[in-house]
């Protein structure tokens, strides 16, 4: 009697540590671990005939790893990914600074919500008006011919820097939002300190502001530097045949139903990118981290 | 609204196609059928159709459900191997399926659709009799799939820039056109183009080594390719500002570049042969709405105004002879000849789209000349 009590206790107790991460759990089983799980296993399988055999192999990875080809692509993938990221927040980081300092705090939101306009309309539209802008008669050609420049419209589009510089525009709102929320938190009277001890402006924002907003910074390159390595709209229509990334080799895989070719690269990006996120946690404090 | 647009009014679709289609509907069977809604003895259907976003307009499926009462739900389809894959994991969930030439073959051969008797399709009779006897979709007395539109893909050229006639594939390998030509981003199709130019049997289903030799020919072309493009508009721009020299196309790039304000352009059918599709519509096997198909697709495609329309919409032959006579009577006659559209014979002679049984090393192929 006395061990039953005890045994209904100890699941009542279970039930009351861990019922809570039921919808948790069954929601991230549901719609992370169980889609993931099966990427794993058709990268495991095989293409044939339009079908996908659950014959276990390693030869999607044996072929994409082999195949010199793809070694390049991959290389222009991070190539392209550091330099967007790096760029985005080079631009990100003095707009929050001045929108957070310089800006009163009543205008402040309706600038933020100015950011993040062109989200209200479509990805593919938004792509598509670059080639408006960077066209051979777009807008930037356009202009430099009517201040006499140029005389000859400048190849803008198709080249890797025009995808760079349209990957920039798509990510900009990230890093912007993201870096304004922890630069707003920042006590400037530490600045004024700094720079009354002796510290040019400069030196105290790179010795005071940034190591305090190192979390806001390194969240802001994980939004943009993941989602651009997976990127392959941004490449496809604004990049020309020498600027492909891995999701455009993904997305032609996927075109012809070549889902296990398509998922052994998918994965191999899905593991850099947790290498990755592994590397900026290691340079997080638990107080960073949790903001604890 | 352009000049060619302005000249089709609503009123031209209304008669030519709402109108038409409802005359044509009831004579064909659909009095029975309105009744039967009217007394509610037939519950309004609901069907799903897997298809491309240029088979329909919205308005086409308004007054198909006006009709017939089946209202329809139409999800676009990405790719010919997509929809095979889709349709053959998705069961029943599907009630039509479009696909393309012999693609089309492989689904029924493979259990996925059902044929139809043409002739139970009022719409039919509006079809050429080319389309009403295509011989790769022949069943028995039945066909596999009911047939929409067509094209052959062949080379246009800009002659200002382009002083030779590209008679030939090679033609383009030139140095003269480094970054000057356009095509579309598929896998199957480039490859295709690449076997007929280096002579493959069938080149949408070529061997391990004519891929081979398809993709030595592609590394060639390649410095000449400026741009893969997503959707083939964005290849009409490219002629139209002078930044692409040379696109392979459906019929009618020439027209679609003259609308857009751009310069003339010249059409090459290459010595070699092309490659061409022609789609239709199919009756997936599981369907849990196959009795929804008939009335749908007649009522649907008898909607000749709208057929027309999207031809003028879309830029590129439809099947409909009907509509072909509707847009001669609105003026259209110049525009059509220029698309081939009175002439879908044309379509038979090209190396028509289909499943290939390397599919895999194809695009391999393609991937490790143009993904690198």
């Amino acid at each position: 009697m006395t061990t039953e009590v005890g045994g209904g206790s100890r699941v009542a107790s279970h039930l009351g540590r861990f019922g809570g991460l039921v919808p948790a759990a069954l929601y991230f089983g549901l719609f992370f671990f169980v889609p993931f799980g099966l990427v794993i296993c058709f990268s495991f399988w095989q293409d044939v005939n339009y079908t996908v055999v659950h014959h276990w192999t390693l030869e999607n990875y044996h072929y994409f790893l082999g195949q010199p080809a793809y070694r390049s692509t991959m290389w222009a993938t991070l190539w392209m990914s550091v330099a967007a990221t790096g760029i985005t927040l080079l631009i990100a980081f003095p707009f929050s600074y001045w929108l957070s300092r310089y800006v009163p705090s009543g205008l402040q939101k309706p600038l933020l919500v100015l950011v993040i306009v062109p989200f209200w309309t479509s990805y593919l539209l938004r792509m598509y008006s670059w080639l408006n802008i960077l066209g051979t008669k777009g807008l930037i050609n356009t202009f430099l011919e009517k201040l006499g420049i140029i005389d000859q419209p400048l190849t803008l589009l198709y080249s890797r820097w025009s995808v760079v510089v349209v990957l920039v525009y798509l990510y900009f709102p990230f890093a912007a939002l993201t870096l304004y929320s922890s630069i707003d938190r920042f006590d400037w009277d530490q600045l004024l300190a700094a720079m009354d001890l002796g510290a040019s402006p400069l030196k105290a924002i790179r010795k005071i502001l940034v190591p305090q907003i190192r979390p806001g910074i390194i969240t802001a390159i994980i939004f943009v530097f993941i989602p651009v390595l997976g990127e392959y709209l941004a490449p496809q229509i604004i990049g020309g045949t020498s600027t492909p990334m891995l999701g455009n080799v993904i997305d032609n895989f996927q075109k012809e139903a070549l889902y296990a070719r398509a998922s052994s690269i998918a994965l191999l990006i899905a593991a850099f990118v947790i290498i990755v996120l592994i590397l900026f946690r290691k340079s997080l404090t638990a107080k960073e981290a949790y903001g604890a | 609204m352009s000049e060619r647009e302005r000249r089709f009014t609503r009123g031209d679709l209304l008669r030519g196609g709402a109108v038409g289609a409802a005359g044509l509907y009831l004579g064909t069977g659909g009095t029975a059928l309105a009744a039967r809604l009217a007394d509610g003895s037939v519950t309004a259907e609901t069907i799903a159709w897997l298809t491309w976003f240029d088979h329909f307009f919205p308005q086409q499926l308004a007054v198909t459900k006006k009709l017939t009462g089946i209202s329809c739900h139409p999800k676009l389809a990405p790719s010919d191997s997509e929809i095979y894959t889709t349709i053959r994991t998705t069961g029943s969930q599907f009630d039509i399926a479009a696909a393309d030439a012999l693609w089309v073959s492989k689904m029924n051969k493979d259990g996925l659709t059902q044929s139809v008797d043409l002739s139970s399709i009022g719409a039919s009779k509006q079809l050429y009799s080319a389309a009403r006897h295509i011989s790769i979709w022949k069943d028995g007395s039945n066909s596999m799939a009911f047939p929409n539109g067509w094209s052959t893909v062949q080379i246009y050229y800009n002659p200002k820039y382009v002083k030779t006639r590209p008679s030939s594939y090679d033609a383009l390998l030139s140095p003269k056109y480094k970054k000057k030509i356009a095509y579309e981003n598929e896998p199957e199709s480039v490859l295709a183009i690449a076997g007929i130019a280096t002579g493959a049997k069938i080149p949408f289903n070529q061997t391990l080594a004519e891929i081979s030799r398809s993709k030595a020919w592609l590394k060639q072309l390649k410095p000449n390719i400026l741009h893969m493009a997503e959707q083939n508009s964005e290849n009409i721009t490219l002629m139209k500002n002078g930044d692409a020299w040379i696109v392979l196309g459906n019929l009618g790039v020439d027209t679609r570049v003259r609308d857009a304000g751009g310069p003339l352009i010249k059409t090459v059918f290459p010595k070699e042969g092309q490659i061409g599709w022609f789609d239709g519509e199919q009756m997936v096997k599981k369907s849990t709405h196959k009795d929804a198909f008939v009335p749908f697709i007649n009522a649907t495609y008898a909607q000749t105004g709208w057929i027309a329309k999207n031809f003028i919409k879309n830029g590129r032959p439809m099947f409909n002879e009907k509509a072909y006579k509707i847009l001669v009577n609105q003026g259209y006659k110049a525009r059509l000849d220029a698309f081939h559209y009175n002439n879908p014979d044309l379509i038979f002679q090209a190396h028509l789209q289909g499943p290939a049984k390397n599919s895999q090393a194809i695009t391999d192929a393609y991937n490790e000349v143009f993904g690198a």
